[in-house]
């Protein structure tokens, strides 16, 4: 059992990546997964999280993730919002971000999390799809972390998105799997 | 099929799946992706249905009153408030005998406002002559309704359905369900007929007429005959379905009972979470078992007593605070259906206006109730959620 959490800001499509995410375990690979959103009084910009787990066998828990294996953060902002995004998290837990710069990492890597997977999503989802929302982009981060296959993700997110925006977003989501960096 | 399908998009398939004929919905959080999906897919052609627009949830079910006493299978679905304004109708469409079939997502009902989810609201409809169900996941959600349709539009038990699923916890959450085709439903789901009472100008009658006292009492004993006799319908239903789609629907869930100390006693999406924290603690050694209940009304009592009669301590988990009771509503029950047995019964209350039942509160409810059955304590945290100096939270803000 992998526990994900994901925090973002309202209308980055954080619950559209958990969507991803728990297509791409369920229907391409055979797994299971089950997302859990935790909606507030969102609006756009707000502070949001959702939780994520994956299973080879069917998830029977259903609930909050408390000890997160994976955390992603689509939005490095989010820190500076009274947000913990290291709450829970144990010895092993992995980050994934979305930010290039050198003073952000530095800042995250105070967390202590065992691993940082990094790369600037939203630069990328700009480049490639013309839109500066880094859901889909985040995917291809994520997958480098091994709990999802690359392809398994450009599936997915063809699916979600429909196919139009769904096959920018998947060449978004492989361009961000191949900068991903680890530290 | 496999699909990624939420509970509301799970719900919406099944009413798709029974090709409901007219629909009235109006939409509320959460259940609004469920009235806003279903307009989608009658206005794209995808589903055969006249959509009728409506004002209120009060119009919505006496619209699907109207609908259903015309002969087209009738469905709307609502949440909270939407249900509490619906009350009115929620006991003509009973009494009139419509088979309506409703997905309700739970949630509070205000004040205080919540948007989240709570059984309270259908909890106050739980005597008014409909069937409930309550569902621990989107597959749940997709299987029960489908089956509703038939147990509630069976010639002996003519009572209409609800659905429960708990709102965001299933409403929202997606899930991996496995979809039956179409012709698979047509097979174990015949047309909806009229029989009995109708609306029809070639052949008119009263309908929902005055009764008086001379009549009245037994016209209500027809409803209670339909209620307790259902089990026989829902059974053969059950196994039905289990032939027809390979999947096995409970009138209660057994889960790790047949040995265990101590069992808790629970509905909804919390079930899953129990079922996972029993596997916990059944590795650590602890003889602990669950029962989930699915079918609430009518209430399984025979069922339940079963199971628990040689129990010595249980659990119950109300998801609803029922204020001045001496126990919530599914405590009432099980204590009623364990009338003359020697068990311990003991009431928990939480979960309320989408305070997460997580594993950490489950583990403290099953080493609560082993302490009991050891002896070793007498004592169980009634409000198991509940934070410290409860009369100290929510100040009043003034002069803002």
């Amino acid at each position: 059992m992998i526990k994900l959490k994901f925090y973002g800001l309202g209308g980055q499509g954080v619950v559209t990546a958990s969507k991803i995410l728990s297509t791409a375990v369920s229907l391409h690979e055979g797994r299971y997964a089950i997302t859990v959103p935790s909606y507030g009084y969102e609006r756009r910009g707000a502070p949001v999280n959702t939780s994520i787990v994956v299973d080879d066998i069917p998830v029977l828990v259903n609930c909050f993730v408390y000890e997160p294996d994976i955390v992603v953060v689509f939005d490095a902002s989010i820190i500076d919002k009274n947000v913990n995004i290291s709450e829970g998290i144990h010895k092993d837990s992995i980050l994934v971000l979305n930010t290039e710069k050198a003073s952000v990492l530095d800042k995250y890597s105070k967390f202590g999390f065992k691993e940082i997977y990094f790369a600037d999503g939203t630069e990328i989802a700009h480049d490639v799809t013309g839109v500066a929302v880094p859901n889909g982009s985040m995917m291809g981060v994520l997958a480098k972390t091994g709990v999802v296959g690359i392809e398994s993700a450009e599936k997915a997110v063809e699916e979600v998105f429909g196919k139009k925006v769904g096959e920018l977003n998947a060449k978004a989501a492989r361009k961000a799997y191949e900068a991903t960096k680890k530290m | 099929m496999f699909k990624m399908l939420d509970g509301n998009t799970s719900a919406v398939e099944a009413m798709k799946l029974a090709r409901v004929k007219v629909i009235a919905a109006y939409p509320i959080t959460p259940q609004s992706t469920i009235s806003e999906k279903l307009s989608e897919i009658v206005a794209n052609g995808e589903m055969d249905a006249k959509y009728i627009r409506v004002e209120s949830e009060h119009t919505a079910m006496s619209a699907c009153i109207g609908a259903a006493l015309t002969g087209s299978r009738a469905g709307t679905a609502t949440s909270s408030n939407g249900l509490a304004l619906m009350n009115e109708m929620i006991v003509a469409a009973s009494g009139i005998r419509a088979p309506i079939v409703m997905p309700v997502v739970n949630r509070a009902i205000a004040t205080p406002w919540s948007l989240w989810c709570e059984h309270m609201d259908t909890m106050s409809q739980r005597d008014l002559g409909w069937m409930q169900f309550f569902t621990q996941n989107c597959q749940d959600v997709l299987d029960y309704t489908i089956a509703a349709y038939k147990i509630a539009e069976n010639k002996d038990i003519m009572t209409p359905a609800m659905v429960c699923l708990d709102g965001f916890f299933l409403s929202h959450s997606m899930q991996k369900i496995d979809v039956p085709a179409q012709e698979k439903v047509d097979e174990f789901l015949p047309e909806y007929e009229l029989t009995n009472s109708y609306l029809n100008p070639e052949d008119p009658m009263f309908v929902s007429n005055v009764v008086g006292m001379n009549d009245y009492t037994e016209v209500k004993y027809q409803q209670k005959y339909a209620m307790d006799n259902a089990f026989g319908v829902i059974e053969n239903v059950f196994d039905e379905f289990e032939k027809q789609f390979g999947r096995k629907l409970n009138i209660i869930e057994e889960y790790k009972t047949e040995d265990a100390d101590v069992v808790l006693v629970c509905m909804g999406s919390m079930t899953g979470t129990v079922k996972y924290v029993v596997d916990i603690m059944r590795e650590q050694g602890k003889k602990v078992g669950m029962i989930k209940i699915v079918v609430f009304r009518p209430f399984p009592y025979k069922y339940i007593y079963e199971v628990l009669k040689d129990k010595k301590v249980i659990g119950v988990f109300d998801r609803n605070s029922c204020l001045g009771g001496q126990y919530p509503p599914v405590c009432t029950e099980v204590i009623a259906a364990m009338k003359g047995a020697d068990a311990d019964i003991r009431d928990y209350v939480g979960g309320l206006g989408g305070r997460d039942v997580n594993p950490a509160n489950i583990e403290k409810i099953f080493n609560e109730l082993l302490d009991i059955y050891n002896g070793s304590s007498d004592k169980h945290t009634n409000w198991i959620d509940l934070k410290e100096n409860p009369m100290d939270s929510r100040e009043v803000f003034k002069y803002v």
